[in-house]
This record gives C-alpha cells, sequence and structure tokens, in this order.
C-alpha cells in the first residue's frame, strides 16, 4: 500500500514539521542565549505603568459574533462554488455554457439575497446596528 | 497530484542515478528531495522575510527623507541578522496571568500555517512542491491558521491591549478572506481549474495573455484581491490589530523575544505568499513573455526570477501603500469589507461567468486582435 | 510507508484531539484540542484521496467553526472559562450524574455495533481502490455531480444558506431592553 499520489502530500506535511522545528529551535537557542532575571514588575501585563485591573478576559461584543455568523455562511457558499467554478470552463467546451451560466447565477443570486438582506437591516454596519434594530421594534 | 518537484526531477537522468544509489528506494528519495527542497525554500523565505523588514524601514526612510538603517553592513543591509540576533538575547517574558499553554502556541500556530502555504507556491513550470488539484484552495484554507493564531495571541496574553488586537485581528481576517476568495473564485473560473499548474500555464505567453488583462472583470478582481489580501496579513493602512496608537501593539504586545520575532516572522513570509499568489494568479507568475519548446534546468531558473521579480515588485508596492496611507477606523474597515468589496467581487464573479459564455472563453486581447486559443 | 505514516499521524491527532477536548478543564483549551482534532480528520480525508473534502474541512471548521466557537467563549466572558464541575471518577469536567453517565455508555455501545454492523457490510463488498499515479481529480467529479445530478441539492443548499444567513443575523441582532 504504497500509492505515489500520497508524497505529493508529503511536502505539506514537512513544511508543518519545518515550522514547529523552527519555532523550537529558535526557543531553545533564546533559552540558552537570553539572560533570565523575572521580577514580578516585569510579569504584569503592560498597561502603560499603571497596575492593571481585572482580567482582560471581559465579555466581547456581540458584533464580533455576528461577523463571524456572517463569514461562516459566505465561506460554505464559497465551497459549494469552488468545484463548479473549476468546471464552468469545461462545460463550456462542451456547449453546455448556458445552463452551466443559468445554474451559477441563480446560485450566487441567492448569496446577493443573503448580502442585501444583512444591509437593509444594518447588520453590516459597525456601529449603528443598535440604532436601527430599535427603530424597527418600535414600529 | 499533478507535478511535484519530484516528478519534474524524475524526468533527468541524473534523477536514475541518484535512485539507484537510494537503493530504488522512491518514496525515501522523493522525502530527501522534498525536505532539501523545503529547507532552501524556507531559508529563501526567511531571508526575504529578514530583508523585508530592512526594505521596509528603507523604503520608508526614502519616503519621508531619511537614512534609515545604515550601520550594520553596507547600507546597513545586515541590520536584519543584528535584529535576529538581538531578538534571540532578549530576555523572555510571560506576563504571570498569561495562559501559558497558549501563549507558546500561538506564534507556532502562526509559523505553521505560514509555511504551509509554501508547498503550493508556483516558483517556477517544474519547481512547485506539490502541484495539488485544489493549490488554491488549499492554500485560502490554510493559511486561515493564521487568524486563530492572532486571536490566541491576544487572548493568551491576558492584556487589555492584545485581547482588543485579538479580537479585532480574527474579525478583520476572516472578513477580508471573503471577498479574496470570491476574487479568486473568478479566476478559477477563468483557468477552468484550481491547481497552480493549471492557473499559471493558462497564462502563457505575452502580458495580454495574463488573467488580469483577460477581461474587464478580472482586472478589478484583481484590486479587489489585493486590498483584501492587504487587510488579511494585516498590512497598514488596514493594521487596526496592530494599530501602534491605540492598541500598543495589538495581539503582539505581550510577546517578547523570540515569539515576537516568529509573529514577525510568519507575518513577513506571509506578505511574500500573498504577493507570489497575487503575482501567479493574475500576473501570468513564472511565464516568459515566449514560447520555449524545450525544457533544460537554467531555463526553470529564469523562470524563478521572473516569478521572484514579480513577487518582489508586488511586496514593494505594499510598503509604499503601507507609509502613504493613513490607518483606517475600525467602522470603515467593516464596511469596506462588506459593503464595497464583496458586492464588487461577487460582480465581478457574476461579470467573468457571462464573458466566458459570451464571448466563448477568449480574452478581451484576443477579441480585439484576433487569434485564438 | 508515508501513506502509513500520514494515516497515523491524522489518527493520534484526531482521537487525542477529541480525548483532550473532553478531559481539558480549560474551554478555551478545549476549542484549541478540537482544532487539532479537525486537522487530523482533515488529514484522514487526505489519505482517503478525498482532497477536496480534506481542505473543505480545514476551510471551514479550522478557519470558521472554531474561530466563532472562540469567539463565542468571548461572548460569555466568564472569569476564566474553568470548569470546577466533575464527575466521571473526577476526571473529566462534566454536568450529569451516574445515571446519565451509564445511558450514555449505553447508548454508545448500541451506536457503535449498529454502526460497525452497518459499514461492516460496505468494507466487505467493496474492494478497497489502489489509485495510480494519476488518480483522477476529485474537484471535478464532485463539480460534475453537482452541475448534473444533484442540482436540485446544489441550488436548495444556497437557499438553506440564506435561511441560516437571515436566522443568524435575527438572533444576534441585538435588541433594547
Amino acid at each position: 500500500m504504497t500509492p505515489a499520489h500520497f508524497d505529493g502530500l508529503m511536502p505539506v506535511v514537512i513544511f508543518m514539521a519545518l515550522a514547529v522545528i523552527l519555532f523550537t529551535g529558535g526557543h531553545f537557542a533564546s533559552v540558552l542565549l537570553a539572560p533570565k532575571k523575572p521580577s514580578h514588575g516585569k510579569s504584569t501585563p503592560y498597561e502603560c505603568g499603571e497596575i492593571p485591573v481585572g482580567s482582560a478576559w471581559s465579555m466581547f461584543n456581540v458584533r464580533f459574533y455576528v461577523v463571524g455568523l456572517i463569514f461562516i455562511i459566505f465561506d460554505v457558499e464559497s465551497v459549494l462554488m469552488f468545484p463548479v467554478a473549476s468546471i464552468f470552463r469545461e462545460l463550456n467546451d462542451m456547449g453546455q455554457g448556458g445552463y452551466a451560466l443559468i445554474i451559477f447565477l441563480s446560485f450566487i443570486s441567492v448569496l446577493i439575497e443573503g448580502i442585501a438582506y444583512c444591509w437593509r437591516k444594518g447588520d453590516l454596519d459597525w456601529v449603528k446596528s443598535f440604532q436601527v434594530s430599535t427603530k424597527n421594534n418600535k414600529n | 497530484m499533478n507535478q511535484t518537484v519530484v516528478s519534474y526531477l524524475s524526468q533527468y537522468e541524473f534523477y536514475d542515478i541518484i535512485l539507484e544509489a537510494f537503493g530504488n528506494n522512491e518514496g525515501l528519495l522523493a522525502f530527501v528531495i522534498y525536505s532539501l527542497f523545503a529547507v532552501i525554500i524556507v531559508a529563501l523565505c526567511a531571508t526575504i522575510g529578514g530583508l523585508g523588514t530592512y526594505a521596509e524601514r528603507k523604503i520608508s526612510a526614502d519616503i519621508q527623507q531619511r537614512l534609515g538603517p545604515n550601520r550594520v553592513g553596507p547600507y546597513g543591509i545586515l541590520q536584519f541578522l543584528a535584529d535576529g540576533v538581538k531578538m534571540m538575547t532578549k530576555e523572555d517574558v510571560m506576563p504571570f496571568t498569561a495562559d501559558k499553554m497558549l501563549f507558546y502556541l500561538a506564534p507556532c500556530l502562526a509559523l505553521v500555517g505560514v509555511f504551509a502555504t509554501l508547498a503550493v507556491l508556483p516558483w517556477s513550470s517544474g519547481f512547485i512542491m506539490a502541484d495539488m488539484n485544489v493549490g488554491i484552495f488549499y492554500l485560502i484554507a490554510i493559511s486561515s491558521l493564521v487568524g486563530v493564531s492572532v486571536f490566541l495571541g491576544g487572548y493568551a496574553s491576558n492584556s487589555k491591549w492584545s485581547m482588543l488586537g485579538g479580537m479585532r485581528g480574527a474579525s478583520q481576517i476572516i472578513s477580508y478572506e471573503i471577498p479574496v476568495t470570491i476574487s479568486i473564485l473568478a479566476i478559477v473560473l477563468l483557468a477552468g481549474g484550481m491547481s497552480f499548474g493549471a492557473i499559471v500555464g493558462h497564462q502563457k505567453g505575452l502580458p495580454t495573455n495574463w488573467f488580469i488583462f483577460h477581461n474587464p472583470f478580472a482586472f478589478v478582481a484583481f484590486f479587489v484581491y489585493f486590498i483584501g489580501a492587504l487587510a488579511e496579513t494585516n498590512r497598514a493602512p488596514f493594521d487596526l490589530p496592530e494599530a501602534e496608537s491605540e492598541l500598543v501593539s495589538g495581539y503582539h504586545t505581550e510577546y517578547t523575544g523570540m515569539r515576537f520575532g516568529f509573529f514577525a516572522l510568519a507575518e513577513y513570509i506571509e506578505v511574500f505568499v500573498v504577493c507570489g499568489v497575487a503575482a501567479a494568479l493574475f500576473l501570468g507568475g513564472s511565464n516568459l513573455p515566449f514560447d520555449i519548446s524545450f525544457d533544460i534546468l537554467p531555463i526553470q531558473l529564469v523562470e524563478v526570477v521572473i516569478f521572484m521579480t514579480k513577487t518582489l515588485l508586488l511586496y514593494y508596492v505594499v510598503i509604499w501603500i503601507r507609509w502613504t496611507f493613513p490607518r483606517l477606523r475600525v467602522d470603515q474597515l467593516m464596511s469596506i469589507c462588506w459593503k464595497y468589496l464583496t458586492p464588487i467581487a461577487i460582480v465581478n464573479l457574476c461579470g467573468c461567468a457571462i464573458w466566458l459564455v459570451v464571448f466563448n472563453g477568449r480574452s478581451f486581447a484576443q477579441i480585439v486582435f484576433g487569434g485564438h486559443h | 510507508m508515508f501513506a502509513q505514516l500520514l494515516f497515523a499521524m491524522s489518527a493520534l491527532l484526531t482521537v487525542g484531539g477529541a480525548i483532550a477536548v473532553v478531559v481539558t478543564k480549560n474551554i478555551m483549551h478545549s476549542c484549541i484540542f478540537l482544532l487539532a482534532c479537525l486537522i487530523g480528520v482533515a488529514g484522514l480525508y487526505a489519505t482517503l484521496g478525498a482532497d477536496f473534502v480534506a481542505v473543505t474541512q480545514i476551510m471551514v471548521y479550522v478557519g470558521g467553526i472554531v474561530i466563532l466557537m472562540l469567539f463565542a467563549v468571548m461572548l460569555t466572558g466568564g472569569k476564566d472559562f474553568v470548569s470546577r464541575a466533575q464527575n466521571l471518577l473526577g476526571l473529566a469536567p462534566s454536568m450529569g450524574n451516574k445515571w446519565t453517565f451509564s445511558i450514555a455508555i449505553l447508548v454508545s455501545i448500541v451506536f457503535l455495533l449498529t454502526n460497525i454492523s452497518l459499514i461492516g457490510n460496505i468494507v466487505r463488498s467493496h474492494a478497497p481502490k489502489t489509485f495510480g499515479n494519476d488518480y483522477p481529480s476529485t474537484v471535478s467529479q464532485i463539480g460534475h455531480l453537482l452541475v448534473k445530478d444533484h442540482v436540485l441539492a446544489f441550488e436548495l443548499s444556497s437557499v438553506l444558506l440564506l435561511g441560516a444567513l437571515v436566522g443568524a443575523a435575527i438572533i444576534a441582532r441585538p435588541r433594547k431592553q
């Protein structure tokens, strides 16, 4: 069981391994070379000289999450479009260009609908999303 | 798997001689060749990354009418080596509130994500480590590890500046991945394949065959890609995650010494990779401007030089942009991505698809000057 | 040789990551072990010759879902994201009691046996394919299937995603009060 095509995946693994080796190597070198004089002041989180109050791990705004959600939807859509896009030219050469175009464009048009909806409802605004949604709630 | 550097080398006679020396063990020989080339590429990229810092300082000095680094070596060109040595000999400081495991892991993850993209970068028609069928798609996917590492770097430091920078960085990177991916989709559409071999092979010949000049939509797609790529690599004017005027140094505020160095190295290599992808996708990659029917090793080297020239020119533009434009505000950043770049990219994609069907795959130049593919 | 090595590494990453996800008490560390687990699954796909699925796994899960999970954890803003609840012999942080654990174990054993009996038939009836040097690109096969045999599913998936997008936007939209 030595299919030759797996050898093509070898560079990926080698590069990843090289990154880890370089990281550990550099780390080891710095452990050997660097001075070590730890002190409490040195290892407090940097806050421009002030003593930090509380932890930085606090609740974050929901906007980041919304961006993440929208991103995932578009990500999955682009994943689905990749195989179709890569055979689009082939289909066109086979004389099925019109058919492929209709399928492709109708897929994209739904994508456009999604982004238009989010745009209209203010989900793409970084700052104003609160005001828009409260206005909608009143109506 | 279409072509790899091993399958390229195997057409020469010396390959058989070496193979015999390895006892006809093809797998082992492939491993040795890949490792050798991987080490060469990593060394090259590390040098380019190092020289990138030097170039950045020198070009910024030119733009601002200063001298820039000029002490270490002739014209200060050895500055990056001095910086590297300095980073290695700096004390390693970690905040006592930090999440130790993730603090160590974050730069490593960034390095892994960036190095893994090097495996598909088409240096020349023969010297491509692995010309996967899913080449460009793989590159987009694996480079998203950098986004995770930026977030982890910010989170693990447990410093307020880092945390803000990390959150901003991760959301910026994932947001701009959308227009970049859709612009690349347009090129996949035109090339009829995702492998770099197919994409670069499609642009053989004169610059009129480059995909950037294929049709007006592809021309716009290049700029969408380039702007999105700038944002994905956290370069100015999109360097909000590390905005020094508001976030000290962003997600790597608490990183010192070698670990900071790895973050910086990963960032500079990523800029190089992104420029290389732009050159390969839109600017003809490593193609010679004329057809050559024979293939010998020196021609491969010429192709590598062509590819490097295009990539480094784009690299220069990236630095030039950094020192010319002011930084964006965070709401402008998001509106540029979602309200300008993404719709434009989608229109480009539709436009490319329609162009392909209407003009039966011919490029703009082929329609104007005649001729066929 | 390399194929076995790749499989071993991927399997180790998958199983080790999965175990670490449930054993670790820090939710952030859990997320990162999940990342390792998902990369391992991508490696397993790659060893099966399914390159497109492997990369999709990385693209969607590593690049999207894990980052979304990290964001979601940051939304909760817990003090230090460490679970103190312990169960299952004090090993893993978990909810539930002895009864829920025994039921869960029973269910998973039944599920496992059913799966083995189902997949076993498939494995026995199909001889393992051996790829030559030039195995066909799965991308173009998937593409042809998407535009020909499964075109309705392809179009409907975009409608499904539109629904997901609208739903996500509505749920995540901040309300006053």
